[in-house]
């Protein structure tokens, strides 16, 4: 079988190898690839929509409708995530430590329960001691990472980055600090509903601006008609749409990254993980 | 209104994300909005199949940007009737199987029809598109979409059903994938029209046969069709009723519409039935898929599970058609993906409301069944008359059209197929038919089977979806010549 197998990829390659045996050469400024539309992006991008990068021209722009539903393809990822992982059953057995003493209880009683405060805190059962340089380091590096994120996604248009990169970068301080801290700290400060809502939030400012197009008498996407509602800046109307897209974009990606780390490390029950 | 083929797309997409968001604020509106949205689609795929009725296909450029600088919707007689259908049936199912979403799904019901609308959004988006490219962004969220769902469905055999699922489906993608690259490699373009003039008199090119290769045998992968088909049973069988019912009749159907869409569109009779001359071996791998599904499905102990093998046969009647390379044959696979969706819709809903009451749908389970429900069986029969093909259900004209093809094509081992799997479903179904009729039911604990047997019926909304869909499956009957020589015929000049 194992044999068989080897032999089918080995058919299937040399038969993509075939197919290649046509191609231009690399780099061929005279190929078809280079020559058809690409051409045209080339030299009307600046033009028609006054972005400077020509690439997220393309993207969010000339075929921002596939990447309306590359975004809806993450929110899906993230709603799966959450329809076939979250376990809304509560802990059996809860972990306590005294903070004073430093004394640890184990409650095995799952209707028991201890009050949180100055004398006692949570426990996860695979407890590991605070590390203080982890804590500190990632205490300050947190709020840069996050302004290089909101950096990324709101210099998409003119550098290379945008919504998806930021988002990512985004939703990366995030795990870090559930990383760094606990599970706990994270969701106690960006709850489970808040991702929820961004997530599809996100999604929805892109669509919405569809919408919107659709409403002010324009095709979907066509963000040239919503030049009235923005005066005095008709010329760079695209280059704005592509950035409240861009914008959508890296909250539904934010939030989606976040929701999907939670429920894997934690298998669902939100309570504690890595 | 110029905005209706945006609408049919946008509506499913936008009210899923805003039931999404309202998981979070207000549980019980997502059900309205998603509802909601299906019929916007649904009223707006109609109002396009009028339009492309009265003055031909109709162009839809999204962002205003001219093909092939940016993606564009073209909608001819074909995909209006395809879309139709899709948001149709969806619609329809979503009124039914309220009740079973909330039985088996439970709590998460209301985060479930945001995934269910996107469902559709990705079937309707790869049926309308008239780009290459969109039409895999919208493949990558149906299939997604249906892994979920999928693994939410049976608790112990779901999730590895759903894994099969993911690997077989994440190749066919890939596939696709690769063909359309080599394709942009060969031409610059993505837009199937402008692709289309750019590959014709390169008909000897190497890249342009492997893409078509690949980009078919990626179809035919999440079509599954007969040596490919491994993943379908067990996903269809244990995914919840409200999935089953509506990816049993569509999914496999769009995907057969994609395949209509490249040989016609894309690629041209010309090369595939000239140049290649792959007609005769396609036919006869159809005729295997058409044997072996009526086979294996006679193997089968489940009723949901032997219905799935009875899909994967009609795949073999709707591809040995289209590549008879005729225009019955072509007749006959375009009626019968539109005939197909609905008998098939109509057996999935009797059995979904079979499930509601009974749960377990193993053959033996269903005994005295005619007595317990005989408004649900009355559906079942006429969607399994329809199956098997007597004459005045739709089934029998779509059939008849096939093996008028192969007669004039000369493929007789494909019409004798076809018959012999008819028999076949006729043997199934009679099987089916004898044990609910004659065998008393053995659920009660008194033995009284003498006695009238207490009705319990599935609830009144399932039951008039279910009744409304077997009756159109007569009323299609006695229109096919109309469909043919409105819709499939003109498409087809």
């Amino acid at each position: 079988m194992r044999i068989l197998a080897f032999i089918v990829v080995c058919l299937t390659g040399a038969f993509l190898l075939y197919g290649t045996s046509e191609f231009p050469d690399w780099g061929d400024p005279n190929s078809p690839a280079s020559l058809h539309v690409a051409a045209y992006y080339i030299e009307k991008t600046y033009e028609e929509t006054h972005a400077p990068n020509f690439v997220t021209a393309v993207v969010t722009d000339y075929r921002g409708f596939d990447t309306m539903f590359e975004t809806a393809v993450i929110f899906t990822a993230g709603i799966g995530c959450f329809l076939l992982l979250r376990d809304f059953r509560g802990k059996k057995e809860h972990y306590y430590h005294h903070i004073p003493t430093g004394v640890i209880l184990h409650i095995k009683d799952e209707k028991k329960s201890l009050t949180i405060g100055k004398e006692f805190g949570y426990m996860d059962k695979e407890w590991v001691p605070p590390d203080l340089i982890n804590k500190t380091v990632c205490r300050i590096l947190i709020p840069f990472i996050q302004i290089y994120a909101l950096y990324v996604v709101a210099h998409g248009d003119y550098s290379p980055g945008g919504g998806f990169q930021g988002g990512v970068i985004f939703g990366s301080s995030l795990i870090l600090l559930a990383i760094s801290y606990d599970l706990k700290t994270l969701v106690k400060r960006v709850s489970e509903r808040l991702l929820g809502i961004f997530a599809a939030l996100g999604v929805l400012i892109y669509a919405g601006t569809g919408v919107l197009c659709l409403v002010m008498g324009g095709n979907f996407l066509d963000y040239g008609v919503l030049a009235p509602l923005f005066p005095g800046m008709a010329d760079h109307i695209r280059a704005l749409g592509m950035l409240v897209v861009e914008i959508g974009v890296g909250i539904a990606v934010m939030a989606v990254m976040t929701i999907i780390y939670i429920n894997i490390v934690s298998e669902g029950r939100h309570d504690e993980g890595l | 209104m110029e905005n209706y083929p945006a609408l049919i797309v946008v509506a499913p997409f936008v009210t899923g994300l805003l039931a999404g968001l309202f998981v979070w604020i207000e549980k019980r509106l997502s059900y309205p909005i998603v509802l909601a949205g299906l019929f916007i689609s649904s009223f707006s795929a109609v109002q396009v199949l009028i339009r492309v009725m009265e003055s031909g296909p109709i162009q839809y450029k999204m962002g205003g940007w001219s093909p092939p600088i940016g993606i564009e919707y073209r909608i001819d007689l074909l995909n209006a009737m395809v879309l139709c259908l899709v948001s149709g049936i969806a619609f329809l199912n979503l009124i039914a199987s309220y009740r079973s979403a909330e039985k088996e799904i439970g709590d998460r019901v209301s985060s479930y029809y945001t995934v269910y609308n996107l469902f559709l959004t990705g079937l309707l988006g790869v049926t309308i598109t008239g780009d290459l490219f969109n039409l895999y962004v919208l493949i990558e969220i149906t299939s997604l979409t249906s892994y979920a769902q999928v693994a939410m469905g049976d608790r112990d055999r779901g999730p590895l059903a759903s894994l099969n699922y993911i690997f077989i489906g994440v190749i066919g993608a890939s596939f696709y994938l690769l063909g359309v690259g080599y394709l942009y490699m060969y031409t610059g373009s993505l837009n199937m029209a402008d692709v289309a003039v750019l590959i014709k008199g390169s008909q000897g090119s190497s890249t342009v046969l492997v893409a078509f290769i690949l980009c078919i045998l990626g179809i035919w992968i999440k079509m599954a069709l007969f040596p490919f088909h491994v993943w379908l049973p067990n996903a269809y069988t244990y995914s919840p009723v409200i999935f089953a019912r509506v990816v049993a009749p569509l999914m496999t159907k769009v995907m057969v519409y994609i395949m209509l869409r490249l040989m016609i569109t894309v690629f041209g009779y010309d090369y595939i039935f000239n140049t290649l001359n792959l007609s005769d071996a396609v036919v006869w791998l159809a005729t295997i898929a058409v044997l072996a599904g009526g086979v294996m499905a006679l193997a089968q102990k489940n009723l949901k599970k032997m219905l799935t093998y009875i899909i994967v046969s009609e795949i073999g009647y709707m591809v040995g058609g289209a590549w008879m390379g005729n225009q019955l044959g072509m007749t006959g696979a375009i009626l019968h993906i539109l005939n197909d969706a609905l008998m098939t819709f109509a057996l999935f809903l009797a059995v979904g409301n079979m499930v509601y009451r009974i749960d377990r749908v193993d053959i033996t389970d269903l005994k005295g069944l005619f007595g317990k429900m005989p408004w649900t069986m009355a559906g079942f029969v006429l969607a399994a008359f329809s199956i098997v093909g007597v004459p005045p259900t739709c089934g029998f004209f779509s059939k008849w059209y096939l093996i008028l093809g192969a007669m004039e094509k000369g493929a007789y081992h494909f019409a004798a197929a076809l018959i012999i799997s008819s028999l076949i479903c006729a043997v199934l179904f009679f099987k089916v038919f004898e044990i609910c009729f004659f065998e008393s039911g053995s659920h009660g604990h008194d033995h009284s089977s003498h006695g009238p047997v207490a009705i319990e019926e599935a609830p009144v909304s399932m039951l008039i979806i279910s009744g409304l869909v077997s009756l159109s499956l007569i009323v299609a009957g006695f229109y096919s010549g109309a469909i043919v020589n409105t819709i499939i015929l003109p498409f087809l000049k």
